[in-house]
């Protein structure tokens, strides 16, 4: 499991910057940022090292911020690989909200990290197919 | 044409007029209305008490307020089986502000409102376009008997439906339009959009306007649109009055006059609510004369104008209100709608889900109002995906428009955004600059 923190942000210079420098000044580790294009307000997404202290700084800071699972999986960067992940998804009729990506340091294999409703299912069913799940420890 | 004797009278006769009805008026409802006799009982007035027009200051005021704690129809005077009309308005909170009518009170209404078409310049010849939102408002209801009564042929179109609106105005020979100003010049723009000049292409001469107020660079901008030989007159009303027919501007353009033999005007100071002279800017407070379902005493309107008792051009020897110059209050008129910041506060208060503050944005958009309310998002659990952001926001809208009858625009905003005040806070701002 992946403890994912969202921040509400709104659509205008600078708001992310103080979502960033506020975890900067607690010293927390970003691991990977998503965002997505969207008009008025946006929902900011980030996996960090420590998700409840981030939570801390930044409901002190006055942000909405919310702490949710992911589900985080290794890929080995094989053609085919995604394909055969969403697949097992699709099969076991699982919906994907999001999905977005990062690289853990030291040139290991990249994380695709995504969100479903259906988190016991999706979790179920890829540990079946004997795909790597990543835990926040391994981060 | 001068559709009634009452308009041209001299002074004294007006006058003599006035006291005799308010005398009848006062006694009818000390008799029958107990909120009143409650409040004369309280201010130490017996109907005998009023000997002169001048004794109608004794008299306590009746607000807005007074509707929301008697609703629905605690101020009635009659029983129900004698009530052949109700209409509503918003109210301050969230119950609507109810009126009714004896058969006399849509009598009377109606004359009321067939003068303001006759000073407008209206006559039997004329095919009228009722583009105000029929339902519990007056004003639709209202303009439509008052015209049929000068004979003119009446086509119920309500609002919205342009391109239906356009379509009627040309095959119908449309000649008056009924709408409030800022639909007008919306309507005339689209028009023009379609490449029909409404000076040749259209028969329409005489607008009639009401719901909000029109600003002297509002007309202006009307000329431009439909033709500067179009005649384009305002009137007043309120619901609680009666609706439209209050009154109304001639086409001389002095002011609007009152229906002073069924409605008597005073100007006060709103804040030390003493009664001002005649050409001084204050709070209009109308006192209702004859009317049977729901008389009404010292009515304060909130809105801000003055008086002027010289005779017109026209004929007509009863006072003018000067066009509006703003409310005492903090009343919104959003497209017509007359709007409340605390009945967006009672909605806003009941949605867990966002905080206590908020801040309501007025701009005039392609001539047409729009009303933009900010609000703080509190609950993280509204994170998890966008579809649930959107769905508050849709949630807020539904329930605002079920309260105010009124689209409304949300904007989500993180917490601690919006400006805290100290004391008396300033939620609204309004960017309609004369109404363009």
């Amino acid at each position: 499991m992946i403890r994912q923190i969202s921040v509400f942000v709104e659509n205008e210079p600078g708001s992310m910057m103080k979502v960033t420098s506020v975890l900067t000044e607690s010293h927390i580790n970003i691991r990977a940022i998503s965002t997505f294009d969207t008009p008025e307000f946006g929902i900011m997404r980030l996996v960090v090292d420590e998700p409840q202290r981030a939570k801390e700084s930044l409901t002190a800071k006055g942000f909405v911020t919310r702490v949710n699972r992911v589900i985080g999986v290794e890929l080995e960067d094989r053609k085919g690989n995604l394909n055969q992940m969403l697949k097992i998804l699709a099969d076991g009729e699982i919906n994907v909200n999001y999905i977005y990506s990062f690289v853990i340091r030291e040139g290991r294999a990249p994380v695709m990290i995504f969100h479903t409703d259906d988190y016991e299912k999706a979790e179920k069913v890829l540990k079946e197919a004997d795909v790597k799940l990543i835990e926040d420890t391994e981060l | 044409m001068i559709w009634s004797k009452e308009e041209t009278l001299p002074r004294s006769e007006i006058e003599a007029i006035q006291l005799t009805k308010l005398k009848e008026t006062v006694r009818y409802i000390y008799d029958r209305v107990k909120p009143y006799r409650d409040k004369m009982d309280a201010a130490g007035v017996k109907p005998d008490d009023i000997r002169t027009l001048d004794d109608l200051r004794r008299l306590p005021f009746t607000y807005k307020a007074d509707f929301r704690d008697n609703y629905p129809d605690g101020l009635f005077a009659v029983d129900k089986k004698e009530i052949v009309r109700y209409h509503a308005s918003s109210g301050t909170t969230g119950k609507p502000t109810v009126v009714g009518y004896t058969r006399n009170d849509l009598d009377m209404w109606l004359n009321n409102v067939a003068r303001l078409a006759c000073m407008g310049g209206a006559t039997s010849d004329d095919v009228a376009q009722i583009s105000f939102g029929y339902g519990t408002f007056t004003g639709a209801l209202g303009l439509h008997g008052g015209l049929e009564k000068i004979g003119a042929s009446v086509i119920p179109m309500s609002s919205g439906n342009t391109n239906k609106q356009i379509m009627f105005l040309q095959d119908m020979g449309v000649t008056l339009l009924v709408a409030t100003p800022s639909y007008a010049l919306h309507l005339g723009e689209e028009i023009r959009k379609r490449g029909i000049d409404p000076e040749k292409d259209l028969k329409l001469r005489i607008g009639l306007f009401g719901g909000e107020g029109m600003t002297e660079p509002m007309r202006d901008e009307m000329h431009k649109v439909w033709g500067k030989d179009f005649i384009c007159t305002q009137n007043y009303g309120m619901s609680e009055l009666c609706g439209p027919g209050v009154a109304g501007e001639c086409t001389e353009l002095c002011g609007m006059h009152i229906n002073e033999d069924w409605f008597i005007p005073e100007i006060i100071n709103p804040e030390t609510e003493e009664v001002l002279p005649p050409g001084e800017l204050g709070e209009l407070v109308v006192t209702c004369l004859g009317k049977e379902a729901l008389p009404l005493v010292r009515y304060r309107t909130g809105d801000l104008t003055r008086l002027m008792y010289e005779p017109c051009r026209c004929g007509r020897t009863t006072a003018r209100m000067e066009n509006l110059s703003g409310r005492a209050d903090d009343m919104l008129v959003i497209r017509g709608v007359n709007v409340f910041p605390t009945q967006i506060e009672e909605v806003l208060f009941k949605i867990d889900e966002i905080g206590p503050h908020y801040e309501i944005l007025v701009e005039r958009k392609n001539r047409l109002d729009v009303m933009t309310i900010t609000v703080e998002l509190i609950d993280d659990r509204l994170l998890d995906s966008y579809a649930k952001l959107s769905e508050l926001e849709a949630r807020i809208q539904r329930a605002l428009k079920s309260q105010l009858g009124l689209a409304t625009q949300i904007r989500l905003v993180a917490p601690n955004s919006l400006k805290r005040f100290e004391g008396k806070a300033k939620r609204v701002t309004d960017l309609r600059k004369d109404g363009l």
